[in-house]
């Protein structure tokens, strides 16, 4: 029987990358599972991808199409995986990024408040709405993308630093106000995978960072680690269907780091 | 599949508390485990409770010893032919009372008993894992590795110095395919906290009940640990999955610790 069978999750980014190895960690565990994502089609193929891998069938999985840096988005999914699935067990708030970053002194207010909501105010947005249907049910997973970010703070990515400390203030708090209802608030600090929006937006980043190239960029996180390489999708999924499961009932408030041994603390 | 299938995994402590429920989550994930205790005769007890026949072995040693550290680690390899997961998990202290008031005795006894026995039982099991290129090291801390309660100050200062030791050998060894870690958890009542506890409590200046009370209230959870809870957590970081995890002092507390 598998870890997670009869519980019902939502990911907020999960057609492919991090949420996408949650999606199929959790369905290979027994899990009813919705993704979202802002492409339709992109959804469309995760959904028939995961099919063809044998996790999903008809009756597991879905996908909600939306922008997660949309409140309506974020809302939206948690609303339609309950009326879904009936109930909401696990709520996996995993998208965020940066579009065009810069250093504070060139940073535009457009993309200043872009990395607001996508990063910090869809949390909040998706675990007030998550806490809304789990307090009277007395029982839940709020799990948090964050980042190493959300401990150190890298030139170049102001925004996504303080976006990510941010969202661990909150899964504190969170995590203190419903810590005796049964119902967990965790965040989880991977250090730097190498994703599709890695890939996308990484060269730019690297460049508002100072750095040579994006490959530079990738080096950079690799060797400030003790493992000396990026992480992976799969170490991060692991660690979420612990935190979703009976085994990590008793764990809450706590950042947990899947970076090969990066931040000091 | 168990996701410690063909692992060894060798545990100080173990025949109770903590080390015992990992040595049970390890053995359900089909590892083979070493557990360790100072009593022959506990060790055949928990042998014979956990009833997991030829997967399971009690070596006799007393931590708080160089000789003692090594024989139990060389004794998992010499036993199973190998070693892949180090649990360093007993320790405790005794002789608690106020820095002011503080006998050096009892700082010494829990630098044994809590580093000095993670030191000797790393650096043992390095020895076996480095040529191998591959190993999980973890390392049982607290709450108080992170934080500072009065009175107690042998215990937080031996769970800090854990947690030190942890982030450089992490950084030595982690191209190698090793990883090491430490787990934190909150207050528990194993049988350690029930002989050590009360008199904690009183060089704290309160009973034994206020003392699991002030645990539980600093807590999100508002209620104590239990054992199972770093059990799981500790196979999670002994799998393959757990390999890009290193370096962290990770709390199983129930939201105490502010990082």
């Amino acid at each position: 029987m598998g870890k997670l069978e009869g519980k019902v999750a939502c990911i907020t980014g999960g057609t492919r990358s991090i949420g996408r190895g949650m999606a199929e960690a959790f369905l290979a565990e027994g899990a009813k599972v919705v993704v979202n994502g802002r492409s339709e089609e992109k959804g469309a193929a995760a959904l028939a991808e995961m099919t063809n891998a044998g996790l999903a069938s008809g009756d597991n999985a879905a996908f909600f199409a939306g922008d997660a840096s949309k409140q309506e988005t974020v809302e939206g999914l948690i609303d339609f995986t309950i009326e879904t699935y009936g109930q909401l067990d696990i709520c996996c708030l995993n998208s965020g990024g940066v579009n065009m970053t810069a250093p504070v002194a060139q940073m535009s207010d457009e993309e200043w408040n872009l990395e607001i909501d996508w990063n910090l105010n869809h949390v909040f947005w998706g675990m007030r709405r998550s806490l809304q249907h789990m307090i009277p049910r007395e029982a839940g997973r709020v799990i948090v993308t964050s980042s190493v970010e959300g401990k150190l703070g890298k030139p170049g990515i102001p925004g996504y630093a303080a976006t990510k400390h941010a969202v661990n203030g909150l899964v504190k708090a969170a995590a203190h106000e419903v810590g005796t209802l049964g119902i967990t608030v965790n965040s989880i600090l991977p250090g730097l995978i190498e994703t599709d929006i890695v890939r996308d937006t990484g060269p730019a980043s690297a460049e508002a960072m100072g750095m040579e190239s994006y490959e530079a960029l990738l080096d950079a996180f690799a060797q400030e680690s003790s493992i000396k390489r990026l992480n992976t999708v799969e170490e991060v999924a692991a660690v979420a269907v612990y935190l979703a499961s009976d085994a990590a009932r008793n764990m809450t408030g706590t950042m947990f780091p899947v970076d090969g041994g990066t931040m000091p603390y | 599949m168990g996701m410690l299938e063909g692992k060894v995994a060798c545990i100080t402590g173990g025949t109770r508390g903590i080390g015992r429920a990992t040595a049970e989550a390890y053995l359900r994930e089909g590892a083979q485990v070493v557990i360790n205790g100072r009593s022959e005769e506990k060790g055949q007890q928990a042998i014979e409770e956990i009833g997991a026949g030829d997967a399971l072995h009690f070596i006799p040693a007393d931590v708080k010893t160089r000789e003692g550290c090594e024989s139990i680690v060389n004794g998992t390899v010499d036993r199973y032919g190998q070693i892949d997961i180090l649990f360093a998990n007993a320790g405790g202290a005794t002789g608690h009372a106020p820095v002011a008031d503080l006998e050096d005795w009892a700082l010494q006894d829990s630098m044994q008993w809590n580093f000095w026995h993670t030191f000797w039982s790393m650096q043992t099991a390095l020895k076996h894992m480095i040529p191998q290129n591959g190993g999980r090291i973890i390392c049982c801390s607290s709450v108080e590795g992170k934080m500072g309660k009065p009175g107690v100050s042998i215990y937080v200062a031996a769970k800090h110095a854990i947690n030190g030791l942890v982030k450089s050998a992490a950084q030595e060894v982690g191209p190698l395919g090793i990883t090491v870690n430490a787990v934190c958890p909150g207050a528990i009542e194993t049988d350690v906290m029930l002989a050590e506890g009360p008199p904690a409590a009183e060089a704290m200046g309160m009973t034994y009940q206020e003392l699991l009370d002030w645990f539980a209230s600093e807590s999100a959870i508002k209620r104590l640990n239990e054992v199972e809870d770093v059990a799981e957590l500790c196979v999670l970081l002994a799998s393959e999955a757990g390999g890009g995890i290193s370096g962290s002092l990770i709390s199983i507390d129930g939201g105490t610790a502010p990082y």
